[in-house]
């Protein structure tokens, strides 16, 4: 009995504290700046901080710069983890485990640590500044790669002989019969992804400095440190602006995501 | 939903022969050396007991799984050396293999699909297949939706669309209830019948065996016990094993004072009389049309099938006779029929 209260006193409190940024965030973004430290239920609603965050910065060239990144990553991304996941699923061939431990050691390995290492890469390569620059370290993912060879090894091994007795090429069964089994685990992933990508930002900062690459997560630092001062009002706004397409995806389709990441397994 | 009666053969089978098949797996041998002919359009089972080697050497005629030694004929060529889709024949797996993500018409052409028949064509056999199977009320539906039996229509339908001489099956109905077993049971048969394929059927079930087969094909430990006619099968096993496997019950094996040799006579054989063998009742099961007796023979069980219901409290002392012209004798040691 006791147990059960704490569990709903501490999901209370967590989940107050989760929300109450963005509870401030939203307060702050939809009334005039002199009450964005002074809570009234009679304070005016307005839209003007948004219009002025939009026009103080390229937010609309962010936009595009951060749908064309997340876009580019999720199509590699597929396509790259595909064939590799499948490979490690069901093909044998000499040093498969090997070659698989070294793909799941990457994923001990934090991004940020090869921020050096990959800035003097991209710059070997001559593609600093560029939106391809911000892909290029992601385009191959171990986790990705995991995640699709536990879901492959789990399509019956009956299904893919049926496949090939019936005249399915090797390509014909991964796209015909192991691709549309895996759609939940392709959901799954692909959401963690586009959140992942869509907020990252240190990586970003350091390899971008231009307006026609900058994502919208560097755009708001810049835009938040040097131009406004601190007019909380507008940089909340803003912030809502850039976090908004994200946060509705998610709202709309919760229930579809939450039963695609049971069914891919993840937790 | 029921096959129409047989009509004359649509199609025509190919014969199907396996010279000396070998599979291993490492050291452990799964097929040691597998020989045997089915001729054309016939309907042959592989019997046996779980884990003597029934699925493998179907996959290995279907090119599923590949021999360590042998080959594989279908239709008068070697097909050793080829992938399944060339072979020219269609399978009903166990699981029935149906594609979760497809409608029941999608599975059935799927592998239409894969090798580009124009759809007109897809369109004549699928309809064909549908009409033979009675399953026009289920194509849009998902395999997830139908019931056991339904998926092993569905299963069918996408081996009648291959319209292949050979069609293997394993275990196809093992997932089903014991009355539409024995409906499938009459399905299949008049199917094969029907379209005049070969069938190779794997089953580990001797009443199916015996119910369906031209040709039983007994299997143990990998090796062929027995390759005959369900009939000669029943009258003349070639070996104790071949006994004991095959009859409900199964023949009773026991030895005899003054004998060297294992006898077996069938439970069938067996009646009650004024003379025999001193034995006594340890259970009577009554099945209906008869009675299941079983007796203590001087320690060894044994089983007498009779007509009709009998009550014996057990215990009771009972004489066990029969002809000796059905007296069945096996070689103690190697187990190979004496006749
Ligand atoms: N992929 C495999 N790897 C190792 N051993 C196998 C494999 N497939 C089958 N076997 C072995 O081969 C023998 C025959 O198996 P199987 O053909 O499936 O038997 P059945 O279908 O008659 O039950 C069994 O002992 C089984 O353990
Ligand atoms: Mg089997």
């Amino acid at each position: 009995m006791s147990t059960r209260a704490l569990e709903i006193v501490a999901t209370w409190v967590l989940a107050i504290l989760w929300v109450s940024p963005l509870v401030y965030a939203v307060w702050t973004a939809f009334h005039p700046s002199a009450y964005a430290t002074h809570f009234s239920l009679l304070a005016p609603w307005t839209l003007a901080n948004f219009a002025h965050a939009w026009e103080a910065a390229p937010f609309a060239r962010y936009f595009l710069n951060t749908t064309l990144l997340v876009g580019v990553v999720l199509v590699a991304q597929f396509a790259l983890c595909t064939p590799a996941a499948f490979a490690f699923a069901r093909m044998t061939f000499r040093g498969r485990d090997t070659v698989f431990a070294l793909v799941l050691l990457q994923l001990m390995v934090a991004p940020d640590v090869l921020l050096v290492a990959n800035y003097r890469t991209m710059a070997r390569l001559g593609v600093v500044d560029t939106i391809f620059s911000i892909a290029l370290p992601y385009l191959g993912s171990a986790f990705g790669i995991f995640l699709l060879r536990q879901t492959f090894r789990q399509v019956p091994q009956e299904l893919d002989d049926a496949a090939r007795l019936e005249g399915s090429s090797l390509l014909g069964r991964l796209w015909r019969v192991y691709v549309p089994l895996a759609r939940p685990t392709y959901l799954a992933y692909g959401l963690v992804a586009v959140s992942y990508h869509w907020n990252n930002f240190l990586w970003p900062l350091v390899i971008t400095n231009s307006v026609t690459t900058r994502p919208l997560t560097v755009g708001l630092s810049v835009f938040a440190s040097t131009d406004q001062g601190i007019d909380w009002s507008i940089i909340t706004a803003a912030t809502l602006m850039t976090s908004g397409p994200l946060l509705l995806a998610f709202l709309l389709f919760q229930r579809q995501f939450v039963a695609s990441f049971m069914r891919a397994g993840i937790r | 939903m029921s096959i129409q009666h047989p009509l004359s053969p649509i199609q025509t089978g190919a014969a199907v022969r396996l010279v000396d098949i070998r599979r291993a797996w490492g050291s452990a041998v799964a097929l040691g050396g597998v020989s045997f002919t089915v001729a054309a359009g016939t309907f042959c089972v592989l019997l046996g007991p779980s884990g003597c080697g029934k699925t493998t050497c179907l996959r290995i005629v279907a090119g599923l799984d590949q021999a360590t030694g042998g080959r594989v004929e279908i239709g008068g060529r070697d097909v050793t050396a080829l992938p399944p889709a060339e072979r020219g024949v269609a399978m009903v797996f166990q699981s029935y293999a149906l594609f979760p993500h497809l409608s029941v018409a999608e599975n059935i052409v799927f592998g239409l699909k894969a090798r580009s028949v124009p759809a007109a064509e897809r369109g004549r056999r699928l309809e064909r297949a549908v009409e033979i199977l009675g399953i026009s009320a289920l194509l849009q539906r998902r395999p997830g939706q139908l019931s056991g039996g339904q998926q092993q229509r569905v299963a069918l339908g996408r081996a009648i669309v291959a319209e292949a001489p050979v069609c293997l099956m394993d275990e196809p109905l093992s997932n089903l209830d014991a009355q539409l077993r024995a409906d499938m049971r009459r399905e299949i048969l008049a199917l094969q019948r029907r379209l005049g394929i070969t069938m190779l059927y794997v089953t580990h079930d001797q009443t199916e065996a015996m119910g369906m087969a031209d040709q039983v094909i007994l299997l143990r430990g990998g090796r062929i016990e027995q390759d005959a006619a369900p009939a000669d099968l029943y009258a003349t096993p070639a070996t104790r094993f071949a006994a004991s496997f095959v009859g409900t019950p199964p023949m009773n094996l026991f030895s005899l004072p003054g004998e060297t040799a294992v006898v077996g006579v069938r439970p069938e054989d067996m009646r009650l009389g004024d003379a025999g063998l001193p034995a006594s009742v340890i259970h009577a099961e009554y099945l209906g049309a008869d009675t299941i007796l079983s007796c203590d023979l001087a320690g060894q069980t044994c089983l007498a099938r009779l007509p009709g219901r009998v009550r014996l409290e057990a215990g009771t002392p009972v004489l066990l006779d029969f002809d000796r012209n059905t007296l069945h004798r096996f070689d103690a040691d190697t187990g190979t029929r004496l006749s």
